[in-house]
């Protein structure tokens, strides 16, 4: 059977649901973190005001930080949410995992469109190597988010207060990502810290290639791949132990 | 002729545990209190087959297993043990009616759901008309299913699983919903689809719908197959079943009240 119509349709209906049906609807996805951006921009610019990039890289970190908070949220509600499909009829459940980060995926799009348009319009034009980059490490934190939903949906049906757990988790890993603050005002040795959380790799990463016009080392690359590598791996062993059975869970 | 669906030795158990532990908090405090489970065995070593275009009827007491044998029969359960094989797509009806996302109106609520059930898309927008017009639902098209009642809901159910059936039809409690007119309705979509080959399992307790519309039946009671025979002596054994429980019943209704375990941890 051809599931072409069935994804077409989750990710048609989810937008619907979430945005009102309009591309109207749409724009509040990307106010939540332009609003984040002017605010912190207006308190902590003055703080790092020594620092030219500092508006471009902060939007960076806002913009990946948002999908990377929203497509996880999503994510692990995404078996629960479509408990209607589940109980009633024999449904691909890997196809509501992957489907429900689909709006984050959107407004992830949209945001790379207005990033580089908005960096070749202030004449610091990113080369196509370093703009192919940023897609390569934009769709490995796709990846991860996958990974971690397809992971936490299973066990959501289980564990009923994980949302609240993550909810706590996305509030710390704010903080722990180097998103209002250059991570060169900590220590070195603290940095490796840092990088053990995922998304600070894809943010700073993507600084470097898209502000500063640096391809991380090798090594770094090797790391995030890894990352990618282990939360597919992992998120697809435990959907595979637990999502047989997760229609008797709900 | 060879099977449309072979069902061999399968068994369904629950574990039901002294105490429910849903989250993460209540397993954290109590790690170091184990948890006792007792097995709820619902299904155990059924068999049978279902033949091209034949209407088979299952009856059997309230918590027999019969809606369980459905899920594990359309593939929404796993079973524990035996084996289910399907030569056919299944269209299911359970629990009278399919799976609506309350915030999204009829016509979005026919593609997902005709999606699940392997319609194409072209397919859903070509008879949507007929759909609704079935379901008697053509004005409030674009209204939002929580706005619906639970008969406009079921009504729109059924409408879209006939539309959809392929070759298999599955239906848990049929035409409990509706007015008379509809339930007629049903009643002769149900013959229509009978009669142009679809096969049907069919779970009632009414022994008018398992007499009239299927070829053969079984009782189920305990989690086992006590009968398999022409409907007419499957409706006898399920009524003279259910004479014998009353008895029971009221034995136990004197004994008190019984918390009923659910089927999940």
């Amino acid at each position: 059977m051809s599931w072409t119509g069935l994804v077409w349709t989750l990710v048609r209906t989810d937008f619907k649901v979430r945005y009102h049906g309009s591309w109207g609807g749409f724009v509040w996805a990307l106010a939540k973190p332009i609003t984040m951006f002017v605010m912190l921009m207006a308190v902590f610019s003055f703080l790092f005001a020594s620092d030219p990039t500092y508006k471009l890289n902060l939007i960076i970190g806002l913009f990946l930080w948002d999908f990377f908070a929203e497509g996880t949220k999503s994510g692990l509600g995404s078996l629960d949410a479509k408990r209607f499909l589940l109980t009633k009829a024999r449904c691909p459940s890997w196809i509501i995992v992957v489907t429900s980060i689909s709006n984050a995926v959107i407004t992830l799009s949209v945001f790379i469109v207005i990033i580089i348009a908005f960096l070749i319009l202030v004449g610091r034009a990113p080369s196509p190597t370093a703009a192919a980059w940023f897609l390569v490490y934009a769709f490995g934190l796709v990846l991860i988010v996958l990974g971690f939903s397809l992971a936490s949906s299973a066990l959501f049906l289980r564990y009923r207060d994980l949302n609240q757990v993550w909810d706590l988790m996305i509030q710390v890993g704010f903080f722990i990502s180097p998103i209002i603050y250059p991570i060169q005002i900590l220590p070195e040795r603290f940095h490796i810290y840092l990088y053990l959380w995922a998304p600070t790799a894809v943010i700073e990463f993507s600084r470097a290639v898209l502000v500063r016009g640096v391809v991380p080392t090798l090594r770094g690359d090797a790391f995030l791949a890894a990352a990618v590598a282990a939360s597919l791996l992992v998120g697809a062993l435990v959907f595979r132990r637990l999502a047989p059975r997760a229609a008797e869970y709900l | 002729m060879s099977a449309i669906i072979e069902v061999r030795g399968v068994s369904k158990a629950f574990q039901i545990p002294t105490e429910r532990r849903d989250t993460l908090r209540e397993h954290v405090l109590g790690l170091f209190e184990p948890r006792q489970f007792q097995e709820l065995q619902v299904l155990d070593g059924i068999s049978f087959d279902v033949q091209p275009g034949e209407a088979l009827g299952i009856m059997g007491r309230n918590g027999c297993g019969k809606s369980t044998l459905l899920k594990i029969l359309c593939g929404i359960f796993p079973p524990d043990a035996g084996d289910v094989r399907t030569h056919a797509p299944i269209t299911p009806i359970l629990e009278l009616g399919v799976g609506w996302n309350p915030e999204l109106d009829a016509v979005d609520n026919v593609c997902l759901i005709g999606s699940v059930m392997g319609l194409s898309l072209a397919e859903l927008r070509r008879r949507m008309g007929e759909i609704l017009d079935f379901a008697e639902l053509e004005r409030f098209a674009h209204l939002k299913l929580k706005h619906y009642s639970s008969g406009m809901s079921a009504r729109l159910a059924y409408a879209v699983a006939f539309a959809a059936v392929r070759d298999v039809l599955v239906l848990d409690e049929i035409f409990a919903v509706g007015d008379a007119g509809f339930k007629a309705k049903c009643e002769e979509r149900f013959r229509g689809l009978h009669a142009a080959g679809h096969a049907v399992v069919l779970v009632s307790h009414d022994p008018r719908h398992i007499s009239e519309f299927c070829d053969r039946a079984v009782l189920i009671d305990g989690g086992r197959i006590v009968h398999a025979d022409t409907p007419s002596y499957v409706v006898q054994r399920y009524l003279a079943l259910l004479a014998h429980a009353v008895p029971e019943r009221r034995a136990r209704s004197r004994l008190g009240p019984r918390s009923e375990p659910r089927a999940t941890d």
